[in-house]
């Protein structure tokens, strides 16, 4: 017995040198320590033997049952070791990443802008591409006739139907609606019947309008100069230049420093140092009269921003047509 | 509305304001300055000179051989003109220099002998068509001076962008208005007030339609001279761009652009009867040439300028070829009007013809700056002409009310911010030369000038105070308003959340144009009465490419991914989300659903990835994919829709009918998904497999979405049993999970496709597919028995639907 235990420690140190990987000492473990293993077995021959020898031999059994525990338990580690080793990736290899598509950057920007007037507690409306000849002119002061329809080069669908030439046919509709106070912006699509390397035929814009009482042009200038701020995430001068607009009285072109000079002068800006950024003004009371508000009692401003220029200005664009190609290495750089 | 700053300093004191300052300044008060141009900085290095000696080209007949002082040195100078003699003060171009037509002066051998340079004439610099001989400078003229200084050149031309409602700027005396209110000092015109004292029997004039021509007045002028106008009328009028045309033409010209007042000039003795009538076209009067010498087709309501006979002009937009002052004219009758805005306009647009006066017309002149305009176009006529002016005229006018408005200082100071007293607005207004009287303590009656066509009304005069005060000196506040919580778009949000949930799939956003060509219908192979091809059109397309409105996104973006291959970008997925037009009869404007597409081509894990995943090609189950992701991640992916082999009434016409699947919403179809026919791509320039989805966006948006609600997690395990089940190849293997789901065996938790194979192992026209079914009871764990028994009723009813067999391992 004594001597079986002795050779089964020297053939389990042998055997288990041998062992290099995990199905070999899965088979070394059943071979040894198994339930029907040779030390099983040993140890069911205790029962046989002297019972003044069993005291030693029972020890003598404990002692090879742990030592073969301990080869059993090293050689995991170190067959585990040998696996990292041989599995190490090689760490100057790029991440495995996953596709994503990108925002256009047109969207992108037009979310923050209504993102920064959502935050002043603007609502967001949107109107019909095709509109009536009413809400784009006629609503907005603009009888037929009138010179300020030269500004537009409008796309007519019918006598009295055509694609909006700017957002401001939201002001109407959206008045026509609603009592004041309110709050809104209009963004959307907008469509002009001009094409060359500064006009797109379509390009989009943003419209707001505030209505309450005592809304005064120096709380225009205020609105505007902060949400400006906000938009291009920067402190920038802004300058308000009177200008005309028949559905706001007085009406605002508004330009803020060059953000492509810094104000040294550029031909962006073309050597200014003032980009023009938005038209705004004090709704006319004319506008307000269309749509049964009073004039006396309720005040507001109104304004419209072109979404392609802010983004060029924001991100460096030099070229509006790229806004419409959709080229996959243009949309992928924002 | 171009003018020069010397032209301006004429009217009102610059004070040596530097013409940048002056643009700034006006741009401030809404005169917005598009250009300022420093005129003839070409011209800069010529030179005055004088002849000192001539004599003949030893090699040339025509040539001389000139010594020319030019001040500090004298040159050798061949020259070719006649009129070249002795004593003459010229106009030298030095070697170096280039003439505006581009011509380079070099020091160079003519005919053997050397010239130094190159005396000029009008038309080398520019000054006129004039070419017969070389310019003579007045004899006064010292040698050696800068050429533009000596010849009073050197001037800056500036530009302004008028807006419509200031016709009154459009004439260098109204900008000087405002430069002087700016400036604080005050402007002095040639004429002021003037009125006719007599009335010509020499001619008449009738109105027949005072509506439309409230005033028309005219005088005569006799034993005229044509021709050309002195410099000083020609450099004005150059350095506004203008084209000098003879003495008369150029003060009619020179008249309008300093009062903004249009006149015209007619030959008298071309005038039947003696006689002005206006009127509108006789009924035969049906095409009339304007001096332009084109033909134009007259309407019944254009006001025309006739003689006794027939029409000598278009009222307000352009004479007649037949009755416009030429070289032979002696009597000149001048005309200055007054005519109605709208009426100009029409007509202007009609001819398609806008011209200077009809630019003024149509925005509206000063109804009482009539007389002054033509008075001060008199008397020039007379000193340019040498003519002789008749002592009267005739003045027929409507006449007008002037308007006086009350203006509320509190209102004012609401409206801007800016506390006002009515003394303040008053001393502002006056600045501009309207006139102010005060009423109350709150109130000033406010008389508009005549000139100021855009004063209507109270809110217009909130408009001059805040420019006159200065838009930068208006302070800067935020309103006081009510906290209210603004109104969301729930299609808006859900839009705006499938743009970040497509960008997730893999999908670049795209905008396209609103408008496509038509021709895509065919190219699509959409049938007849297919709804899409009830397009809105547009009545101006800009080109024919874009002459309807689109009713599905797929050609855009079918465009887009051409242009994409053609750049070498092999993997291409983009997505548009955005209107479509749906013509609707009766409906005063079409419908606009929106809708959201997407198409993709070329390897399914992108260009830059062959380190880790093999060259894969997008298949059709990837543009499911795209469809699925969308409505799970909207929250609507659920028992209402289907996503189902298209029948066959249901295929897209553009799409292989073999790979063809219809979206349901109920019993609904609200989009299709499927595998675009090579042809079609061929066509379009595409070379590649291309796969669609296309989608009722608004019909998404509209379904609501399954709420959030907490399912508490499973306590006891799960048990999973795998099949493989042979069926006939042409079974839907999507309905083996179907049945599964809905055998009714309450412990299915879970079904899922794990591998279909068809090969050597299967017999022909079959194939294998596994399943892997989970079972799970919430209320103990699943015994061996238990487990067993459910899967045997769930692999019966496999066999019994679908005929088919486990499959031996």
């Amino acid at each position: 017995m004594e001597q079986d235990l002795e050779k089964l420690r020297s053939s389990a140190a042998e055997d288990i040198a041998a062992v290099s990987d995990s199905r070999q000492l899965e088979a070394f473990r059943i071979a040894y320590l198994g339930r029907n293993g040779r030390l099983s077995a040993l140890m069911k021959q205790l029962g046989t033997v002297a019972q003044e020898d069993r005291p030693r031999l029972g020890k003598l059994a404990n002692t090879v049952r742990s030592e073969l525990e301990k080869l059993f338990s090293d050689k995991i580690v170190s067959l585990a070791g040998q696996a990292v080793r041989a599995e190490r990736p090689d760490l100057s290899l790029p991440g495995r990443r996953t596709v994503n598509g990108r925002v256009h950057p047109v969207t992108q920007v037009m979310e923050e802008i209504c993102s920064v007037f959502a935050h002043m507690g603007f609502s967001i409306a949107e109107g019909p591409d095709i509109e009536l000849d009413y809400y784009n002119f006629e609503a907005l002061n603009i009888p037929a006739h009138h010179p300020a329809r030269d500004m537009h080069d409008t796309f007519y669908i019918g006598e009295s139907t055509l694609l909006r030439t700017h957002t401001s046919p939201m002001q109407a509709r959206v008045m026509e609606k609603q009592q004041p106070p309110l709050r809104v912006i209009a963004p959307g699509k907008v469509y002009r019947c001009d094409s060359d390397i500064t006009h797109t035929p379509m390009f989009q814009q943003v419209e707001g309008m505030l209505v309450d009482k005592h809304i005064s042009f120096a709380d225009l200038k205020g609105v505007l100069t902060v949400s400006l701020q906000k938009i291009f995430e920067k402190e920038l001068a802004v300058r308000f230049r009177p200008s005309f607009f028949p559905f706001t009285e007085p009406s605002a072109e508004v330009d803020i420093e060059c953000v492509i000079c810094g104000s040294e002068g550029c031909r962006v800006c073309k050597r200014t140092g003032w980009i023009e950024i938005l038209g705004s003004g004090m709704i006319d009371p004319e506008v307000f009269k269309m749509v049964d508000y009073d004039p006396e009692v309720y005040s507001g401003f109104a304004f419209g921003m072109g979404v392609e220029r802010i983004t060029m200005l924001k991100y460096g664009i030099d070229d509006l047509r790229l806004f419409y190609e959709n080229d996959l290495r243009f949309l992928s750089q924002f | 509305m171009k003018f020069t700053y010397n032209w301006l300093q004429n009217y009102v004191d610059l004070d040596r304001l530097t013409p940048e300052k002056l643009a700034d300044e006006l741009t401030m008060v809404g005169l917005e300055v598009d250009s300022i141009s420093h005129l003839y900085e070409k011209l800069s290095t010529l030179k005055t000179g004088r002849v000192l000696a001539v004599q003949p080209h030893p090699n040339a007949d025509k040539l001389t051989l000139c010594r020319v002082s030019i001040g500090d040195q004298t040159l050798q100078i061949v020259c070719g003109a006649a009129n070249v003699r002795e004593g003459l003060c010229v106009v030298v171009a030095l070697p170096g220099t280039t003439l505006p037509g581009g011509f380079k002066i070099k020091k160079a051998k003519v005919r053997g002998v050397e010239s130094q340079g190159m005396l000029c004439s009008e038309r080398e610099l520019g000054l006129s068509d004039d070419h017969t001989g070389i310019m003579e400078l007045a004899a006064d003229v010292e040698a050696g001076q800068v050429f533009i200084d000596a010849y009073g050149l050197r001037d800056t031309q500036i530009e302004v962008d008028l807006t419509p409602n200031r016709p009154d700027c459009a004439s260098v005396i109204g900008i000087a208005r405002e430069v002087a209110a700016i400036l604080g000092k005050r402007i002095k015109v040639p004429f002021r007030g003037a009125v006719l004292r007599e009335t010509s029997t020499s001619f008449a004039v009738e109105v027949e339609n005072p509506e439309l021509c409230p005033r028309y007045a005219a005088r005569l002028i006799t034993d005229v001279k044509i021709g050309p106008s002195p410099p000083w009328l020609r450099k004005r009028l150059l350095a506004v761009g203008q084209r000098p045309i003879n003495n008369i033409v150029d003060v009619t010209n020179f008249v309008m652009l300093e009062f903004g007042q249009p006149l015209h000039a007619f030959d008298f003795d071309n005038l039947a009867d003696r006689k002005i009538v206006v009127r509108t076209p006789r009924p035969d009067e049906t095409t009339f040439t304007t001096l332009d010498k084109v033909e134009r087709k007259l309407d019944d309501d254009m006001l025309m300028i006739c003689d006794g006979k027939e029409p000598v002009a278009v009222g307000g937009v352009m004479g007649g070829l037949y009755s416009e002052v030429t070289a032979k004219t002696t009597r000149v009758l001048l005309e200055s009007a007054y005519f109605d805005p709208v009426s100009i306009r029409k007509t202007a647009r009609t001819l398609n013809l806008s011209t200077d006066a009809s630019y003024r017309f149509e925005r509206g002149v000063d109804p009482d700056g009539t007389i002054d305009a033509m008075e001060r176009a008199v008397t020039l006529m007379c000193e340019v002409s040498g003519g002789a002016a008749e002592a009267g005229g005739i003045d027929i006018k409507v006449g007008h009310r002037p308007l006086t408005l009350q203006l509320r200082a509190s209102r004012t100071s609401e409206m801007l911010g800016v506390e006002f007293t009515p003394e303040r607005l008053k001393e502002l207004l006056e600045s501009i030369e309207i006139v102010c009287d005060v009423r109350d303590d709150d109130t000033l009656d406010v008389h508009v000038p005549s000139f100021r066509v855009d004063l209507e009304r109270e809110a217009d005069l909130f408009e001059e105070i805040s420019r006159l005060y200065g838009f930068n000196n208006i302070p800067v506040t935020l309103p006081d308003v009510s906290i209210s919580y603004p109104q969301q778009d729930q299609q808006r949000l859900k839009r705006v959340s499938a743009v970040t949930i497509m960008t997730g799939a893999g999908f670049s956003e795209a905008i396209n144009y609103s408008f496509v060509s038509s021709r895509y219908d065919d190219i699509l192979k959409l049938v007849e009465n297919d709804w899409r091809r009830s397009h809105v059109r547009l009545l101006n397309p800009l080109t024919e490419d874009q002459d309807v409105m689109r009713t599905s996104l797929l050609p855009g973006l079918l465009e887009n991914v051409r242009r994409n291959l053609n750049f070498q970008q092999t993997s291409c997925r983009l997505f548009e989300v955005g209107k479509i037009f749906i013509d609707n009869q009766g409906a005063p404007l079409p419908d606009e659903p929106m809708r959201i597409a997407g198409v993709l081509t070329g390897n399914r894990h992108g260009d830059h990835a062959p380190l880790y995943f093999k060259q894969q090609d997008v298949d059709i189950h990837d543009a499911v994919g795209a469809v699925e992701t969308l409505l799970r991640e909207m929250r609507i992916l659920g028992d209402r829709i289907r996503i189902t082999v298209a029948d066959t009434g249901l295929t897209e016409p553009f799409c292989e009918t073999d790979c063809a699947l219809a979206v349901f919403h109920d019993d609904k179809q609200i989009g299709s998904i499927g595998k675009l026919k090579g042809g079609i791509l061929l066509e379009l320039g595409i070379k590649r497999t291309v796969y669609y989805f296309d989608l009722d966006f608004s019909a998404l948006a509209a379904i609501e979405p399954t709420p959030k609600h907490f399912t508490r997690l499973p306590v006891y395990p799960s048990v999973k049993r795998d099949i493989a089940l042979v069926v006939p190849a042409a079974i839907a293997s999507g309905d083996l999970v179907k049945t599964v789901l809905a055998s009714g065996e309450k412990l299915v938790e879970q079904c899922e496709l794990f591998d279909i194979y068809q090969g050597e192992k299967i017999a022909q026209g079959s194939k294998s597919v596994a399943l892997g079914i989970t079972y799970r009871s919430d209320s103990r764990t699943l015994t061996e028995k238990h487990v067993e028994k459910a899967h045997a009723k769930v692999v019966k009813l496999l066999a019994d639907t679908y005929g088919g067999a486990l499959r031996e391992e």
